[in-house]
């Protein structure tokens, strides 16, 4: 499994339980590793097998949750 | 002219607000000035469903994720009151909520600044010298060795040194420092920092992730993102504290079949003011740090330093400029210049540390046509013969033979090791220089006293203010020194410290450090991250001076000064405890808010609007007081 990391960020998380939904959300897409997702920073950052799982997902993923991921 | 449907998007958390807020105060008057129950109550309702609608999708996918988030609570508590036809409370909670959430989304983004701006620091391109071209390349795809032109005006893209051109540099995104710094063939220049008027071929060192600004940058993310021992806490007690409010909402329903009480219950069930203050002071404190050239480790270390009651600094380089110069040269039955001659052949070759001092001294004497000049480095000078062996007796000083004769340079404990007796008259002369905080190498020739070069290392300007910055700040201050206790003591007393050990060999220096821990102490240690590297490891808090150059002083100390500016050890001190107290304010002020919003529901005087008023309104407060750190 040849893995991939990409970043975002996301510069307005309002509150920190709200960081770890989108982080349970991303977790829960289909070849995604390894999920961080920092309240403080607004730093995301997502491991995932590149055969598998398209990145563009994840910023999908992001704005369904109600937020604005920019690249980092 | 932007298309609206753009600027929705842009704005829509915004807008959203304002519209639910507009449909509220709309529904509240209808119901207020006219009887007509119904009207009133349908525009209330249509307020809550504008205002809530997002709120709503998140809940939904917070409940899939199976955690219990603020908005959750909200949704059923929104709910709730319509099904019991509280339409007022329902719209007012979703109102407020929105608003609160919108101008904390605003005010958190000021805390994120200082790491934006260091992001936006970093160079895009750079001006390479391939194959007898200029080509412009992304700054991080250039190469170790490669040369690049930096223009006037430009951003230098790259870390390197200077090999051709003149110019002064802005540093301040790396180092803090206001003021530019000349640069010339040799300096280091920085990526990131810019330059002013002239033009530079910089030698690449390092690019894109390898740069020093990068380092800044991960560190400062890092140090951003680590949970401190409060904020540990602080989330063990909220992952209680929601169910256990959940179940309290539950149970006293079940008890008093007050529908309205459960639901303000739920809406209070976030302790938002508690598990977001913390975060805001650090970060805060973290951005403000190393907008001024300070990188502190994590949350922890802020955590940490804010309880320092010691600070104990390594005397050589950081308190005094680290240049040894001679100052005195005294023969006792010979001329002064001999003496110095004799000690310059013993201090040929050696690396003892008053050696560059005692040859630049003599090389004074020579015939300067003879010799050549050189930054200072141990070089050979042509004029003074070198010894035919030599020792280095660490902490003591030199033992060598010329020609068929012993010269010993070095203090009272060598002198005292070879057996040479210091006539009385010489110890009386070391005991006046030591007395003004100079250092004695006595020099003997064949078992016999000829004379005493007496060396002086002046004290850096800012030293006495900034001891005295922190003593004002409650700290103690304690210098340690190799240096004899006499000098010791004298410098001790010029730079205004309050304690000070003396005759320290550099492992002594770690024991004392530990010492002063062992006595219950919290003791930062300031010195360079290299020499000083041990004991800084052994003190609560290491500060490392002057690490824009070490890359292992970035990532390993505590706190670490880019600059070599004095001044900012009280900065840094005072800035830590400061945070502390704003970590324990934000704590709490969302305590108290918790205490009394509990006490005014249970007891039926605040319901959900007023509740949630009271939520949203700790929270901000928390997060504007935790802002304050920014301007410290």
């Amino acid at each position: 499994m040849m893995n991939e990391t990409t970043q975002f960020r996301v510069m307005d998380f309002d509150c920190p339980t709200c960081a770890s939904t989108v982080e349970r959300a991303l977790a829960g897409i289909a070849g995604v590793g390894e999920v961080e997702v920092h309240y403080t920073t607004g730093r995301v950052v997502v491991e995932y097998d590149p055969a598998v799982a398209d990145p563009d997902d994840f910023a999908v993923a992001i704005e369904s949750q109600g937020y604005k991921p920019r690249p980092a | 002219m932007m298309d609206w449907r753009e600027y929705y998007r842009k704005h829509r958390k915004g807008i959203v607000t304002a519209t639910s807020g507009l449909l509220y105060a709309g529904g509240w008057s209808v119901g207020y000035l006219t009887t007509s129950d119904t009207v009133s109550a349908g525009i209330l309702v249509l307020a809550t469903i504008v205002g809530g609608y997002d709120i709503a999708k998140i809940a939904y996918h917070e409940i899939e994720s199976r955690t219990l988030g603020i908005k959750t609570l909200v949704t059923l508590a929104a709910i709730g009151a319509i099904l019991i036809g509280e339409y007022w409370e329902a719209a007012a909670v979703v109102f407020l909520f929105s608003l609160g959430s919108y101008l904390e989304g605003r005010t958190m983004r000021k805390t994120r600044d200082a790491l934006q701006e260091l992001l936006e620091m970093t160079p895009d391109v750079a001006l390479v010298r391939r194959d007898g071209e200029h080509v412009e390349v992304p700054a991080r795809e250039v190469e170790a060795g490669e040369l690049v032109v930096v223009r006037p005006g430009d951003k230098i893209p790259v870390d390197g040194e200077v090999v051709d051109g003149e110019s002064a540099v802005n540093q301040a995104p790396v180092t803090g420092e206001s003021a530019p710094v000349h640069k010339v063939d040799g300096d280091e220049v920085y990526a990131g920092t810019i330059n002013q008027e002239g033009a530079l071929d910089v030698r690449t060192t390092g690019a894109g992730a390898d740069t020093t600004l990068q380092r800044i940058i991960r560190r400062v993310e890092t140090a951003q993102e680590a949970q401190s021992p409060t904020e540990c806490l602080v989330d063990r007690f909220a992952r209680y504290y929601t169910p256990a409010v959940i179940v309290l909402a539950l149970g006293s329903f079940a008890v008093t079949r007050d529908a309205l009480l459960s639901l303000t219950l739920l809406v209070i069930g976030c302790p938002g003011a508690l598990v977001i203050g913390p975060p805001v002071s650090i970060v805060s404190a973290i951005g403000n740090a190393a907008r001024n050239g300070v990188l502190m480790k994590g949350g922890e270390h802020l955590e940490r330093a804010g309880k320092i009651d010691l600070v104990a600094f390594d005397k050589t380089g950081t308190l005094t400029k680290g240049e040894t110069t001679v100052a005195h040269v005294e023969g006792f039955g010979y001329d002064a210049e001999d003496v110095l001659r004799f000690a310059s052949i013993a201090e040929k070759k050696s690396e003892h540390h008053l050696a560059d001092a005692i040859l630049e001294a003599a090389h004074d004497l020579d015939d300067p046509a003879a010799t050549a000049t050189d930054g200072g480095a141990v070089v050979e000078r042509p004029g003074i013969p070198g010894p035919d062996d030599l020792e280095v007796v660490a902490g003591k000083g030199v033992v060598a033979h010329h020609e068929g004769r012993e010269i010993l340079v070095g203090n009272r404990a060598l002198l005292d090791d070879c057996g040479v007796t210091v006539p009385r008259e010489v110890d009386a002369y070391v005991g006046d220089r030591e007395s003004d905080g100079e250092t004695a190498a006595h020099v003997v020739l064949d078992g016999e006293v000829v004379g005493v070069v007496t060396l002086r290392d002046e004290l850096r300007e800012p030293a006495p203010g900034v001891i005295r910055r922190l003593q004002d700040a409650g700290v103690r201050t304690v210098m340690l020194t190799g240096d004899n206790e006499r000098t010791a003591g004298a410098v001790a007393e010029q730079v205004g410290i309050d304690d000070y050990r003396a005759e320290l060999l550099p492992e002594d220096k770690q024991a004392a450090v530990e010492a002063f821990h062992d006595d219950g102490d919290v003791v930062a240690m300031v010195g360079d991250g290299i020499n000083d590297a041990p004991s800084l490891a052994v003190a609560d808090v290491g500060i490392a001076m002057g690490a824009a150059g070490t890359d292992t002083a970035i990532e390993t100390a505590d706190m670490a000064l880019m600059a070599d500016d004095l001044e900012r050890i009280p900065d840094a001190v005072t800035l830590s405890k400061a945070t502390l107290r704003n970590v324990y304010e934000n704590v709490g002020i969302a305590v108290l808010t918790v205490v009394l919003l509990l006490a005014g529901v249970l007891t039926s005087y605040v319901h959900l609007a007023g509740g949630m008023l009271v939520h949203e309104g700790s929270v901000l407060l928390v997060i504007l007081n935790g802002m304050r750190v920014l301007r410290h």
